[in-house]
């Protein structure tokens, strides 16, 4: 049975304090909070980036069998650069070692797949590809934003290229059936679909540290053991690379449980590694799954919720789209890429109102006193902006 | 328990709480006898097993210092020996009562009623609950330290207290009680009372004349921050003239404000509508487009909460107690003029935040009812009581 790990690597681009009544001649530069932004990157590098490259460098050395992939989304890679070199420097040594796969993405970590007119969509997509084709070479395997995932989203990679595409593997898509197999998209040729085992990945994302869980501690042993207990043709543990050091610090063992993980599955003789890419060409698809709805692997909904759940994430997100046809017009780059960093999916979920336990994930990651503080900045610098575009048309 | 105030002879949250609680606690199967002085008004039990018993006249309300002086001249020493007098009568009076009817606990509030309570419950042989509603420095911006000496005592030697926020818990630590024994209770809000529909009448629409309405709700002294609020005007009216700025409420500082609005060149745009009886409040929490509570120390606010019901967008100061429970409201620090500026012209100006605010604020204040004040409540009894059998043994 295969094993795929797969973890999303990603920076928001935060904004920076703009007042309602700012007068708009300046810089757009002055929207992001690029201090704010270092900060954060330079922290987070070393907390979890390069330990846990470095880690995974060993990893690879070691274990022959060890395999590994990733997506960076264009934000990342761009913050990367300016503010801490050294990790995208391992992460072209992973790419060299052949044995680590970087899937595609949207450049912007964007919610442009939920655009009327699908080809800002597609646009990211191939920006992201030119920016990961600096390090590593194309992925065959495509994971949109957050996972969102729809027949009509595969539908749109499939036409791209893409033989699999990743999204979460959600029981009232599957019935009865299995997350651990393969299977085609409603409305689709042959691209096949890689369902993430959420119980499986959230053990390690979310609970690895919880004293309340009644299988806390977890050890790589214990874990290898499950996963050599499922029946199936593939594993999909997909997370945040930030689970390690950032949201479970170094001293929970989060690290020493990723150091002894390969070895501990290698003992189970029927379970091997392999990358989204390899499993594609490998197993066959085992079923069809439909998928009408947009889902994704965010909060207790799984859905668009987070982003788009009240109105003043829709009437946000909506004015956004609806700039696009001047935008373009504009024919101005530095317009152009300010619209799409302002479509960073991280704004949208800064807004998000919903009660119980996920407002309390969402703010966790948010910079904001409150979502109507987040919703306020954004508009203000959204309105800001539409003013530029209509001197700059 | 020993009281104050009750409607409709009420000058602060301390006759809220005690009307509300006391009900609250009927429900819950517990009997009540309610002291306060004699009022001169028609007071009313609101449920069968709560008896009011009136024992001493005064008319003095503690809570409206005008200043230092006035409050000098008009009770000054007055009022010391008032409250002295009410000890002393309510101490007797609770002790000959309880030849009747027999008590398990004796409940007190703040320093007006604490040592009544206490020397009635050392006579008597039986806990002291001591609720906080707030201390001196809260109130006035010049100490008496008799009331800072009578509230320390209470501190120290109460069996159990509660705080009606973590602020108000600090401030109680601070005057010596120990963190083990305080226990934080928070208000609640009569959701019904302020929820029901109100529609405006001609008079309210000609009262707002088609402009935004900002709202100001309490005792115009330096720590509810009026001063604060009408700096924020001026600059909310440099950028959006059609608004006006309603302040309800009367105390020491009124001749400041109107000469302050007249010298800003703003009394145009800033209504003084004096102490307003509760019907007619809650038609201008309807009338109200936002609510502001710019309070430099605030142990609680229960305004905020009325607002919340009426389904008004609040901006409450992040110095107030209720800051620490209520989620659908903006924070800003009290000093933040710029900010909270900002913050009042953005709800003005975007209806899907005001929308959304009003939305979440009406359920968040649904859930925030006094059963739970009263459970919470009834458990600090228990534990008082199982405590203080412990020590008999």
């Amino acid at each position: 049975m295969h094993i795929c790990i797969y973890f999303q690597v990603h920076q928001p681009l935060r904004l920076a304090n703009f007042s309602i009544t700012k007068d708009y001649d300046e810089d757009m530069e002055s929207y992001f909070d690029s201090q704010l932004n270092r900060r954060i990157m330079e922290k987070v590098a070393q907390k979890c980036y390069l330990p846990a490259n470095r880690l995974m460098l060993e990893l690879l050395e070691k274990n022959p069998g060890f395999k590994v992939s990733y997506s960076l989304t264009g934000v990342f890679i761009e913050q990367c650069k300016m503010f801490a070199p050294e990790v995208m420097q391992t992460f072209a040594e992973l790419a060299k070692t052949g044995r680590a796969e970087f899937l595609s993405e949207t450049y912007y970590h964007s919610l442009s797949c939920l655009f009327e007119d699908k080809e800002e969509f597609i646009s990211q997509i191939e920006l992201h590809s030119k920016a990961i084709s600096e390090f590593a070479s194309p992925s065959k395997v495509f994971r949109n934003t957050e996972a969102m995932f729809s027949n009509e989203i595969a539908y749109l990679a499939e036409r791209l290229g893409y033989k699999g595409i990743l999204a979460e593997g959600l029981d009232h898509i599957l019935g009865w059936r299995s997350p651990n197999y393969l299977y085609t998209v409603s409305g689709c040729e042959s691209i096949k679909a890689l369902l993430r085992h959420y119980r499986l990945s959230d053990d390690v994302g979310y609970r690895f540290s919880a004293k309340w869980w009644s299988e806390y501690p977890l050890t790589a042993e214990k874990y290898a053991r499950w996963l050599s207990e499922l029946q199936g043709d593939c594993v999909n543990i997909f997370m945040d690379y930030e689970t390690f050091g950032e949201h479970h610090w170094e001293d929970t063992g989060i690290f020493e449980f990723l150091r002894h993980l390969p070895q501990e599955v290698q003992k189970h003789r029927h379970l091997a590694f392999s990358t989204p890419s390899e499993i594609v060409d490998k197993a066959p698809a085992r079923g069809e799954i439909d998928v009408p709805h947009t889902t994704s692997w965010a909060d207790m909904e799984r859905d668009t919720s987070a982003w788009l759940g009240n109105d003043m994430q829709k009437s946000s997100f909506a004015f956004l789209e609806s700039l696009g046809k001047k935008v373009k017009q504009t024919g101005d780059k530095d317009i152009i890429r300010v619209w799409r960093m302002l479509q960073n999916s991280d704004h949208f979920y800064y807004m998000c109102t919903k009660s119980l336990s996920d407002q309390d994930v969402h703010n966790y990651f948010s910079p904001y006193d409150s979502p109507f503080d987040a919703y306020i900045n954004y508009m203000n610098i959204l309105q800001d902006f539409a003013k530029k575009v209509e001197q700059r048309l | 328990m020993l009281g104050w105030e009750f409607p409709p002879f009420m000058s602060g949250g301390l006759g809220v709480h005690c009307f509300e609680l006391t009900r609250a606690l009927c429900r819950l199967g517990v009997r009540i006898d309610f002291y306060m002085p004699v009022s001169g008004q028609k007071v009313e039990s609101s449920c069968p097993s709560i008896r009011i018993i009136e024992v001493a006249k005064t008319e003095l309300r503690p809570y409206l210092f005008f200043s230092k002086a006035s409050q000098k001249a008009s009770y000054g020493e007055n009022l010391i020996s008032a409250v002295r007098e009410y000890w002393k009568k309510c101490e007797e009076a609770v002790v000959e009562c309880a030849r009747e009817e027999k008590y398990d606990l004796v409940h007190t509030h703040d320093w007006l009623t604490y040592k009544a309570g206490a020397e009635a419950s050392r006579r008597l042989r039986m806990p002291l609950v001591q609720t906080f509603h707030s201390t001196e420095f809260d109130r006035t911006s010049w100490p008496w330290d008799y009331i800072l000496g009578v509230e320390r005592e209470a501190a120290e030697k109460a069996d159990l207290i509660i705080a009606v926020s973590n602020r108000m818990k600090e401030q109680v630590m601070r005057l010596g009680a120990p963190k083990e024994k305080i226990r934080v209770v928070y208000n609640g809000v009569d959701y019904a009372r302020f929820s029901c529909p109100q529609t405006l009448g001609k008079a309210e629409q000609n009262f707002k004349g088609g402009k935004k309405l900002v709202l100001f709700l309490g005792r115009l002294t330096e720590q509810k921050g009026p001063v604060q609020f009408l700096h924020a005007a001026k600059k909310v009216l440099s950028a959006n003239p059609d608004v006006i700025f309603v302040i309800v409420g009367k105390g020491e500082l009124l001749p400041l404000l109107i000469n302050m609005s007249i010298s800003l060149g703003i009394s145009q745009n800033v209504r003084f509508l004096g102490f307003v009886p509760e019907e007619e409040q809650k038609k201008i929490y309807k009338m109200a487009d936002v609510f502001v509570m710019p309070s430099t120390s605030e142990p609680f606010g229960i305004t905020a909460l009325e607002a919340m019901s009426s389904g008004v967008p609040v901006i409450i100061s992040k110095t107030s107690g209720v800051a620490e429970i209520a989620k659908a409201a903006i924070k800003v620090d009290f000093w933040d003029i710029d900010k909270m500026a900002d913050r009042i012209l953005a709800v003005l100006k975007y209806q899907p935040l005001a929308a959304t605010m009003s939305k979440l604020a009406e359920r968040e204040a649904s859930s925030f009812g006094w059963e739970k004040t009263a459970e919470k409540t009834l458990e600090v009894y228990k534990e008082a009581l199982s405590k203080h059998a412990e020590r008999k043994l």
